[in-house]
C-alpha cells in the first residue's frame, strides 16, 4: 500500500528564480522508513513542508494516504505526527503538561504518551518544567509529542542529533518497533549512519531534484569497491592487507594469510552511505 | 622529552553535592586525538570547563603543555582553540571580523583570515553577516576561529552535531592536519563512528570517573564477538547470511572455505562497535 | 587589546538596526526639537484684574492696559469668568475700592486673588507677591518704597523669576539626560548578548581577562554615551559656555549610566528584560530631569535619584553659568554615584561570566 505519492512536485518560492524544488516524484509505502537526504538547502525542508500542509503555492500531484493533498483538511494532522529539529515546547509547563497540551488538540483519545515518556526515559522528568530540560531532553520529549496520539505517518527531522547513544538507540529502537506496526516514517537526517540503519529506502536529494534513490544495501554495493580489507597482528603491531573479491577463493596469500595470522578484523569495501553522500552532492559545500 | 600536552591528575568538582567529575586521571600526547565519550550528565562537560579554565577544580590539578590551568590559567588559554557546543559568534560580523577579532586578542602576527577561510571553505561567503549563514557553515568558521591562533591544544565539543556530511568532512579533514602539526586534540562527541574514526584513545566517563581508557580497536576487540558474517549468493539469485566464528580451531580453513565454495557478496567480522561498548560500559539497559 | 574590543563593539552598536536607527533618529530629532523650541522666555502669565475704584490712579490704568500680560476688566464677575473659561490667564484679582485707599494710605488690609485651578501651589505664592506689588502699584507713588518686594526672591526650580529662561534652554538638560540614558539600553542589550550567545565565554575563555572585558564596556559605553551628547553640546553652541566643567559633568554623568547599564545587564537574562528594566529606569532618571522643565513638579524624592545631580549640575553649567564650586556638590555626589554603579553593576555582571 502507498503512504505518500510525490508526482513531478515542484515549487519557487516568491522572489527567487531557481526553484527550491525542480518536478520530484517518488512514492513512500505503507510501513516503510523513507529516508530523505541531502546537503542543507537542497530542498529537503521544503518538501517535507509541502507535505506538512505548511506551504501552498506548489505544482505537481501529491497523494497522502489515498487522498490528494490539496483535499484534506485539518483532519491530515490527526493521523499525522511532526517533530523538527528545534525543539518547540512550552517553557513554563511541564513534559506532562505540555503532552497533554497537545493531546487535547486531537479528536482521538490520546492513550500513549505515559508509555513513549518511559521509552525515552522520560518518566523521572515528567513533570519538570521544559524549561529545565537539556537539549537531549527537549528532543525526547519532541519524539513523545510526534507519535503520541498514534499517527499512521509520522515526520522527523534529526530524530537523534545531540543525543549520547544510549538515548539515540532507544529512538532507533522504537522507531524500527513502529515501523513493524505499520507506521509509515518519512525521515531526513545529515546522519548517515542513523539513515543507513533505519532506512528502507533513502533518496537523495540536490539543487531541487532527487539524485538517488534506493536501498542503503544496493547502494553500498552498487558505489563500494569488490575488495576486502584483512587487518592482522604481527609482533610489529597491526598489518593489513587488500584483496580483490573475485577470485579470493583461489588466492593463495588470502588462504596464507587466514593460515598464518592472528587475525583481527575482515571486512568487504561497499561503500558508506556517507561516501555515496559526498560523492552525489559534489562540492555542494556552501 | 616534553611533557604531555595534557596531564591530568586525581581531578574533581563538585555542584553542590552533585559530584560531577570524580577524581579522573589521564594524560594526551601532543598530535594525539583524545576521544571524550559519556552519557548526558556524566561530566564531559564539566571536564572540559575544568580544563579550558572556566571553572576552578576542587580537588586535583590539571597541566596543560606544563602549565598549571589555575595558577597559570591565562597562559595556557593563550594556547588554546576551543570549539564550543552551540556556536557562539558574532553573529552581526562577517566571517572575516570574527577572525581578525580573535587574531588581535590572541596577538597572531601576519594573520591571514583568508586563507584560514579557504581552508574550512568559506571563501566567497566572507564578506556576509555570519547570522545569514547555515549551520554547517557557522560551525566552520567556529573551527576556524579555534585554529586563528595555531593552537598546540584543541578542544572539540560535539564539532559536527547535526552537520552534513560535506561539512563534517572538511571538520574532520582540518582535524586531521591539526594533530599532523602536533596539535593534541580533545574530542568530545554522541557520534561513536566519528570518535572511531579520529580518536587515537578514547575515554568513556560514567558518573564523573572513567571506566575504559584505551585505543578504539582494542576497545572493540575486548568488546567484540569473534564472528564474521557473510552474505552470499545462492544460485538461485538470493542471498542468505552465513557465520563463521572465529578463534576456534579449524577457522582459518572455514573461512578460506566460504570464499572458495561460495559467492560472498559482503563479508564482515563481528568487531563491537563503539556504540555498543558505550552501552555496555556506561551500564545502563535499554529497558524501561 | 581594548581598543579592538571597542572598536567591535561600537562596529556591533551600529549594526544593530534598532539601535543605529533610535541613536541616528534621536540625535536629529532632539536637535529638531531643540530649534523648533520657541527661543522666547515663557514669561507671559495673564493676569486678569478689576479695579473697584473708577478714582484710582487713571496713569496706572492707562499703563496697566498698554502691558500685555495685564488685562483690566470691567467687573468682577467678567473677570471671574475670564479665569476659568478661558487658559489666558493664571490669576485674577479684584482691588475693592476701600482696599485701593487702604493701600493709599499706607495701611495693612487684605486682597483677594483667584487662581485658575490649575496654578501649581509654589507658583500660587508667586503670584501672591506678584499682586501684592501691582496692588501696591495701583498707586504709583508708592512704587519706590515697595522695592523691597523686589527682594522676596521665590525660586520656582531655578530662578525662574530673576532669570527667565527660554523652553529651549530649560528643555536641553532633559534632552542631553535622555540621551545619556538611551545608551543603557544600548549598552545593556551589547552586554547580555554577549552572554545570552556566548561570545563573552568564547572571548574569556582565551588569552582576555575579565577586567579587560569590563574595562572594554566601560569605555564603549562612554564613547555611546558621551559622543552623542558632545555633537548636541556642539552644534547648539553650548560647548562655549564652560567647556571644561560641560564636559566633566556629562562624563561624571555617564559614568553613572554605564554603572546602571552593567547593573541591568547583569540583572537581565535577554533584551527583552534588557529594554523592560531599561525603561523603568530611563523614566525614574529622567522624573528630575523632567522637574527643570516643568519646575511645579520638584519635589524632595527626586533628590534620592542620583539622575537629579547630573540633570541640576548640566542645568546650572548650561543656563546659569555656573562655576566649578557652584556645581562642587553635584559633581562630588555624581563622582561618587558613578563608580559605586560600575562597581556594584560590575561585580554583579561578574558572577554571570
Amino acid at each position: 500500500m502507498t503512504m505518500i505519492q510525490v508526482s513531478d512536485l515542484s515549487l519557487t518560492y516568491p522572489g527567487t528564480r531557481n526553484p527550491a524544488v525542480d518536478g520530484i516524484s517518488f512514492e513512500v509505502g505503507q510501513g516503510e522508513i523513507f529516508g530523505f537526504l541531502g546537503p542543507s538547502g537542497a530542498g529537503k525542508s521544503t518538501t517535507q513542508r509541502v507535505l506538512c500542509r505548511l506551504l501552498q503555492h506548489w505544482s505537481g500531484s501529491v497523494t497522502v494516504m489515498d487522498r490528494s493533498l490539496a483535499d484534506w483538511g485539518q483532519g491530515y494532522f490527526a493521523h499525522v505526527g511532526v517533530s523538527f529539529e528545534l525543539p518547540n515546547h512550552y517553557l513554563q509547563l511541564t513534559a506532562r503538561e505540555n503532552l497533554k497540551l497537545f493531546a487535547n488538540l486531537y479528536p482521538q483519545d490520546v492513550t500513549r504518551s505515559e508509555d513513549l515518556l518511559a521509552v525515552v526515559d522520560l518518566t523521572a522528568d515528567a513533570d519538570t518544567r521544559v524549561g529545565q530540560f537539556s537539549k537531549g531532553m527537549m528532543q525526547r520529549l519532541s519524539f513523545v509529542r510526534a507519535f503520541q496520539h498514534e499517527p499512521r505517518l509520522v515526520f522527523l527531522d534529526e530524530p537523534t542529533a545531540g543525543l549520547d547513544p544510549v538515548n539515540a538507540r532507544r529512538i532507533t529502537d522504537h522507531l524500527q518497533t513502529l515501523r513493524a506496526d505499520g507506521c509509515t516514517i518519512f525521515l531526513t537526517t545529515h546522519d548517515m549512519h542513523v539513515a543507513d540503519l533505519l532506512c528502507d529506502r533513502v533518496a537523495f536529494m540536490v539543487q531541487g531534484r532527487l539524485a538517488l534513490i534506493d536501498t542503503p544495501r544496493n547502494l553500498r554495493l552498487a558505489h563500494g569497491r569488490k575488495q576486502v580489507q584483512v587487518e592482522y597482528r604481527t609482533g610489529e603491531g597491526q598489518r593489513q592487507e587488500l584483496f580483490d573479491l573475485d577470485g579470493i577463493g583461489g588466492n593463495e596469500r588470502f588462504a596464507e594469510l587466514l593460515r598464518s595470522e592472528e587475525i583481527e578484523t575482515i571486512h568487504t569495501q561497499e561503500a558508506t552511505l556517507e561516501d555515496i553522500f559526498i560523492r552525489t552532492t559534489g562540492e555542494q559545500l556552501l | 622529552m616534553t611533557s604531555p600536552a595534557i596531564s591530568v591528575k586525581d581531578l574533581s568538582f563538585s555542584y553542590g553535592d552533585n559530584l560531577a567529575v570524580d577524581g579522573i586521571s589521564f594524560d594526551v600526547a601532543e598530535g594525539e586525538v583524545f576521544g571524550f565519550l559519556g552519557p548526558n550528565g556524566a561530566g564531559k562537560s564539566t571536564t572540559v570547563r575544568l580544563l579550558t579554565g572556566q571553572l576552578t577544580p576542587q580537588a586535583g590539578t590539571a597541566e596543560l603543555l606544563g602549565m598549571d590551568i589555575v595558577s597559570e590559567r591565562k597562559k595556557a588559554q593563550q594556547e588554546m582553540g576551543i570549539s564550543y557546543e552551540s556556536t557562539n559568534l558574532y553573529e552581526q560580523l562577517n566571517a572575516v571580523e570574527n577572525l581578525n577579532l580573535f587574531a588581535r586578542l590572541y596577538k597572531v602576527a601576519d594573520f591571514d583570515a583568508m586563507a584560514l577561510l579557504e581552508r574550512v571553505g568559506l571563501s566567497g561567503r566572507e564578506k556576509e553577516h555570519v547570522a545569514n549563514y547555515s549551520k554547517g557553515m557557522k560551525q566552520r568558521l567556529m573551527m576556524a576561529r579555534a585554529l586563528v591562533s595555531r593552537p598546540r591544544l584543541l578542544f572539540l565539543d560535539e564539532p559536527t552535531d547535526g552537520l552534513d556530511p560535506v561539512s563534517t568532512q572538511t571538520i574532520h579533514a582540518l582535524i586531521e592536519t591539526a594533530t599532523r602539526e602536533g596539535t593534541a586534540v580533545f574530542l568530545t562527541t554522541h557520534d561513536m563512528v566519528e570518535a572511531d574514526k579520529l580518536s587515537d584513545r578514547v575515554a568513556f566517563i560514567h558518573e564523573g570517573r572513567i571506566v575504559a581508557l584505551d585505543t578504539p580497536a582494542a576497545l572493540k576487540q575486548r568488546f567484540g564477538m569473534r564472528a564474521l558474517k557473510a552474505e552470499v549468493r545462492l544460485a538461485n539469485g538470493q542471498t542468505e547470511l552465513r557465520e563463521v566464528a572465529l578463534d576456534e580451531s579449524g577457522t582459518a580453513q572455514a573461512v578460506h572455505d566460504l570464499f572458495r565454495n561460495e559467492h560472498v557478496l559482503t563479508v564482515h567480522s563481528e568487531e563491537a562497535t563503539l556504540e555498543d561498548i558505550f552501552i555496555d560500559i556506561t551500564g545502563r539497559g535499554l529497558q524501561g | 587589546m581594548i581598543g579592538t574590543l571597542v572598536a567591535k563593539d561600537v562596529k556591533l552598536f551600529f549594526r544593530n538596526r534598532f539601535f543605529a536607527t533610535v541613536t541616528g533618529l534621536a540625535l536629529v530629532l532632539y536637535l529638531a526639537i531643540y530649534f523648533l523650541l520657541p527661543l522666547q522666555t515663557e514669561n507671559s502669565v495673564g493676569v486678569a484684574i478689576h479695579l473697584e475704584d473708577p478714582a484710582a490712579s487713571p496713569e496706572f490704568r492707562q499703563r496697566l492696559a498698554e502691558e500685555e500680560d495685564f488685562t483690566l476688566f470691567p467687573s468682577k464677575d467678567e473677570m471671574l469668568a475670564a479665569l476659568e473659561d478661558t487658559d489666558d490667564y493664571f490669576v485674577g484679582m479684584s482691588v475693592p475700592a476701600a482696599a485701593a485707599q487702604a493701600v493709599a494710605r499706607g495701611e495693612s488690609t487684605t486682597l483677594q486673588a483667584f487662581y485658575a485651578p490649575d496654578v501649581p501651589a509654589e507658583a500660587k505664592q508667586v503670584f501672591h507677591e506678584l499682586l501684592v506689588f501691582i496692588a501696591n502699584a495701583v498707586n504709583p507713588d508708592l512704587l519706590a518704597r515697595l522695592a523691597p518686594i523686589e527682594e522676596t526672591e521665590f525660586v520656582l526650580g531655578h530662578d525662574l523669576l530673576g532669570q527667565p529662561l527660554s523652553v529651549r534652554d530649560r528643555f536641553l538638560p532633559l534632552l542631553l539626560l535622555a540621551m545619556v540614558m538611551t545608551e543603557v539600553l544600548g549598552l545593556g542589550t551589547l552586554i547580555v548578548r554577549e552572554i545570552e550567545t556566548g561570545t563573552a565565554r568564547a572571548l574569556l575563555t582565551g588569552p582576555l581577562r575579565l577586567p579587560t572585558f569590563l574595562a572594554a564596556k566601560i569605555v564603549t559605553g562612554l564613547v555611546l554615551a558621551m559622543g552623542q551628547v558632545v555633537i548636541v553640546v556642539l552644534v547648539t553652541g553650548k560647548i562655549v559656555v564652560s567647556p571644561l566643567l560641560l564636559l566633566t559633568t556629562l562624563f561624571l554623568g555617564s559614568l553613572l549610566i554605564v554603572g546602571m547599564a552593567f547593573f541591568i545587564a547583569a540583572i537581565s537574562r535577554n533584551n527583552t528584560s534588557v529594554l523592560a528594566w531599561g525603561t523603568l529606569t530611563l523614566i525614574l532618571f529622567l522624573i528630575p530631569a523632567l522637574s527643570i522643565m516643568l519646575p511645579g513638579l520638584a519635589s524632595g524624592w527626586m533628590e534620592l535619584v542620583p539622575s537629579h545631580y547630573f540633570a541640576d549640575a548640566l542645568h546650572r553649567v548650561l543656563n546659569f553659568q555656573a562655576g566649578w564650586a557652584d556645581v562642587a556638590r553635584d559633581l562630588s555626589l555624581l563622582a561618587a554615584a558613578g563608580p559605586a554603579a560600575l562597581v556594584i553593576g560590575g561585580a554583579v555582571l561578574r558572577r554571570r561570566l
